[in-house]
């Protein structure tokens, strides 16, 4: 952790898509953002597993995605304390890789829903949410077919955004959900396609803006730390 | 080194809805009066192995199953030999 600048990297996988418009938005927070292939190493502060169709996501949502090489890598960096969002396609992939608990299950109308919903922001202790005041009501859009979270562990479950009515038949209208180290997240909605109000809305852009901000003040103490014992 | 011939059908476990399976099941109560119930739309996936014993090509089977081919959480699954 010598670096200085917050840095984040992108997953790109074969199928993937919105991986420019997350680059866009962490390069916009002020992010030194790069992609990275399945096969490169991870060397960030954050890092961005986009939406899309892996692998055509022919077996299950996110099934192949996650058994990739860069998922060894993502463990790792996840036990270090790293953090992760997972956004539509890769919360899916999240799940497949039981870094978060629950399954993503075809949406209860059978069809692909694409649209701007709103949200609850209900989590605002997370890294990613520290820009939001809890109960506070955002626009997001989503597009996906396999959306409906299922709840499979009551204890590990710690819901961060909530639709405020019935989307997809999601349990509890969740939205997104984040580990108990609240270092990984994962959401269907689409943060990275509303950073500008002219185009949907700006919320999404709060979500990168927090784990700026998080990292920065958690390099900021580090420093001040490291400062302090070279002083003694 | 011989080969074996599996059949594995996977299916959502009873307690998970299946949005598929009620759309088809409606389409044949409805359109056509045929009183199908409990209808469920699995996956089944055929495959070969080599190995030198069948034994062998079920434990790796198994092994494809829990590695990749189920999700265990929400999917239960059945092998057959044919």
């Amino acid at each position: 952790m010598t670096r200085s600048f917050p840095k984040a990297q992108v997953v790109v996988y074969p199928g993937s898509n919105c991986d420019r418009d997350a680059l866009w938005a962490l390069k916009y927070v002020g992010f030194d953002a790069e992609f990275i292939g399945i096969h490169d190493h991870i060397d960030a502060d954050l890092v961005i597993l986009p939406g899309g169709f892996s692998y055509g996501d022919y077996l299950r949502v996110g099934a192949v995605a996650a058994r990739e090489p860069i998922a060894s890598e993502i463990k790792d960096f996840v036990n270090r304390g790293g953090l992760v969002i997972g956004i539509c396609n890769g919360f899916q992939i999240l799940i497949e890789m039981r870094l978060l608990s629950g399954a993503l299950l075809q949406n209860s109308t059978g069809k692909f829903i694409c649209k701007v919903v709103e949200l609850e922001v209900s989590d605002i202790t997370t890294p990613f949410t520290n820009y939001f005041i809890k109960g506070e009501r955002i626009l997001l859009p989503i597009a996906h077919g396999f959306g409906r979270y299922v709840k499979t562990d009551e204890l590990k479950t710690n819901v961060v955004f909530r639709y405020t009515e019935d989307v997809n038949g999601s349990d509890e209208f969740i939205a997104g959900v984040s580990n108990n180290d609240k270092n990984v997240i994962g959401l269907m909605p689409h943060p990275e396609r509303s950073i500008e109000r002219l185009i949907c809305s700006d919320d999404g852009l709060r979500v990168f803006l927090s784990a700026f901000n998080y990292i920065k003040l958690k390099k900021t103490q580090e420093d001040q730390k490291a400062n302090a014992k070279v002083g003694v | 080194m011989p080969k074996y011939q599996f059949v594995i059908d996977i299916q959502y476990k009873s307690n998970v809805r299946d949005p598929r399976g009620e759309m088809i099941k409606r389409v044949l109560n409805d359109e056509y009066r045929i009183p199908a119930s409990n209808l469920r739309l699995g996956k089944s996936i055929h495959l070969e192995i080599d190995a030198e014993s069948m034994e062998e090509a079920l434990k790796l089977v198994d092994k494809a199953c829990e590695k990749l081919l189920v999700n265990t959480v929400t999917e239960t699954y059945e092998v057959r030999k044919i």
